[in-house]
């Protein structure tokens, strides 16, 4: 084999082997969106039990523009902070995530949001395609 | 009988090393290898450092399979530390197995100049592993 060839076919294997790691990554990403493995599993507080799922979006669109969309952009399409539609993530980490914030990225809302205005967050969230 | 939530981070934890210890000891075996090259046992180190940097790539396989599991096959991850280990892994892994199926290739048939070139490759490899290492570390400190 000639030393050109050698080198385009190392380099092909390790393109193929990212893809591969792609692939998987893609497939193991829908499964896991599918059934969340977070324990414990994300509860909604029992004050939105008879809320309508409508009502609780539009609760939590109000609430999205008045704390979000400032970083996350007024059509969530992301701007300083990502792009919210269809994110791959559990309704757990969503609210782990706007309670907790993330160091030097995104501040805490713990202290100006209650379980049920995140529980209308993520019903909000989960609208966005 | 409920399974470990935290399996993958400990089989995770327990298939990284074994490739990061590898891909040392092949850089240093080839390493020296070039620096003794007429020395006869640059020969022997050269074929250690092959051996090293094919086994390396065979286990970052597991490595990376638990890894994605783990992040519920999160590519590049959204919080910094996680996104650091994440940004260094990826060209790192693909560097391995090029690496890998470049030596299984040439089959020691190399002139000194390639195989210094080669040298070079696998020390920014060891160096995109050590930083990857490192950037783990601190995901243990964030997630303990």
């Amino acid at each position: 084999m000639k030393p050109l060839n050698v080198l385009l076919t190392s380099a092909a294997s390790g393109a193929a082997a990212l893809a591969a790691a792609y692939a998987l990554s893609v497939a193991i990403h829908r499964q896991a969106a599918a059934h969340s493995h977070e324990l414990p599993p994300y509860v909604p507080p029992a004050a939105i039990a008879s809320v309508p799922p409508a009502v609780l979006a539009k609760t939590g669109e109000k609430l999205y523009f008045e704390n979000c969309a400032h970083c996350h952009g007024v059509d969530a399409h992301g701007d300083e902070g990502p792009d919210l539609h269809d994110i791959w993530v559990s309704n757990r980490r969503i609210a782990t995530v706007v309670k907790r914030g993330i160091k030097g990225e995104m501040p805490t809302f713990a202290t100006k949001l209650n379980d049920t205005d995140i529980a209308g967050l993520i019903a909000y969230i989960r609208t966005l395609h | 009988m409920d399974m470990d939530p935290a399996l993958w981070a400990k089989m995770h934890g327990a298939t990284t090393h074994f490739p990061i210890a590898m891909i040392f000891g092949a850089c240093l075996c080839d390493t020296i290898a070039l620096c003794f090259w007429h020395k006869p046992v640059a020969s022997a180190l050269r074929s250690a450092g092959k051996y090293a940097a094919i086994i390396a790539a065979l286990g970052s396989l597991p490595a990376v399979i638990s890894g994605l599991v783990m992040t519920h096959g999160d590519m590049l991850g959204e919080d910094a530390p996680l996104r650091w280990h994440h940004i260094f892994v990826w060209p790192a892994f693909a560097l391995m197995i090029s690496v890998a199926v470049w030596r299984g290739l040439t089959r020691e048939q190399v002139s000194r100049r390639g195989y210094a070139g080669y040298v070079g490759v696998i020390c920014v490899l060891t160096a995109l592993i050590a930083i990857t290492g490192y950037w783990g570390g601190e995901l243990l400190q964030t997630f303990p």
